[in-house]
């Protein structure tokens, strides 16, 4: 019976736990998204279009878990060559903008009970060009 | 006898229990698959949202604009409607809202797709996603407002 209970555990939390870790990947992949085309199509090589994208993705209004909770902790860095990131470029002329969202904590119910992690991060990272605005990753 | 009475009492309480666990666990997995697929086909329809011109010469043309984003979110394609399967069983283009936010010049500066309502037969109890998953993109297309669409 207990092992029953057990097995019937994994499965709830098969369904459950990891059914909600999928949806939080998903959110947090289009806020990325977002967050990133936005922050891109305020770069225009001033110091000023570095600010107004940092702005832009804190407006980024969507949240996360079902929709409920705030993206916190977001990071945004700028790029000219896509290869070296900063979060403050001392060179204006960025024309690529990198947002992560690193700590989306899922809560894990089920799993837990059978030796499951307690939480599960889901981070996501987009990355845009500018002129014109496009995902590049 | 008595001891397969016994067996028969706990059967039929396990049972229950495992029925009832069952039941809720396919019906969690299955609203979570949908609502993992809505999350998906709105996010689709936000990107592309975002990126298409947006041509106000009419009151017509952005009621073009929004066919085409509701056409992204259902089917994947902005042309596509006529037979082409849904990205969600059962999704039509009208259980989508489109809407944009404009500033002080009158260009979009966000715009936000979402489902307007979408009812989930989950065989054991039916339920209703109503203004969820929604997304909200800043609008980074080019702004035409005396342009027609093709």
């Amino acid at each position: 019976m207990s092992v029953t209970m057990l097995l019937l555990l994994a499965v709830l939390g098969m369904a459950f736990d990891l059914g909600r870790v999928y949806i939080a990947r998903n959110e947090a992949q289009v806020f990325t998204d977002a967050a990133a085309m936005g922050a891109a199509s305020k770069l225009d090589g001033t110091t000023q279009g570095i600010e107004r994208a940092r702005t832009m993705v804190a407006r980024v209004p969507m949240k996360w878990n079902l929709g409920t909770e705030k993206f916190t902790g977001v990071i945004v860095e700028f790029s000219s060559d896509g290869k070296k990131w900063e979060r403050d470029p001392k060179d204006a002329g960025a024309t690529m903008a990198r947002v992560t969202a690193p700590s989306n904590q899922v809560e894990i119910f089920f799993l837990r009970a059978v030796g499951g992690p307690a939480t599960f991060t889901v981070p996501a990272r987009a990355v845009a060009g500018s002129n014109p605005v496009r995902l590049i990753q | 006898m008595r001891r397969r009475g016994h067996a028969m009492l706990e059967l039929a309480i396990s049972a229950g229990v495992m029925v009832s666990f069952l039941a809720g666990t396919f019906q969690f997995g299955y609203a979570f698959y949908v609502y993992d697929q809505l999350v998906t086909a709105v996010g689709n329809g936000g990107r592309y949202a975002a990126m298409r011109t947006y041509r106000a010469a009419s009151a017509e043309d952005v009621e073009k604009a929004r066919t085409a984003i509701r056409n992204m979110v259902v089917y994947g394609d902005p042309r596509s409607g006529n037979g082409a399967a849904p990205a969600v069983a059962h999704l039509t283009p009208d259980q989508v809202d489109v809407e944009w936010t404009k500033g002080e010049s009158g260009a979009p500066e966000w715009v936000a797709v979402s489902i307007r309502e979408f009812p989930v037969d989950a065989v054991f109890a039916k339920f209703t996603f109503r203004g969820r998953p929604g997304v909200e993109f800043p609008f980074v297309g080019k702004y035409a407002p005396s342009e027609k669409e093709p």
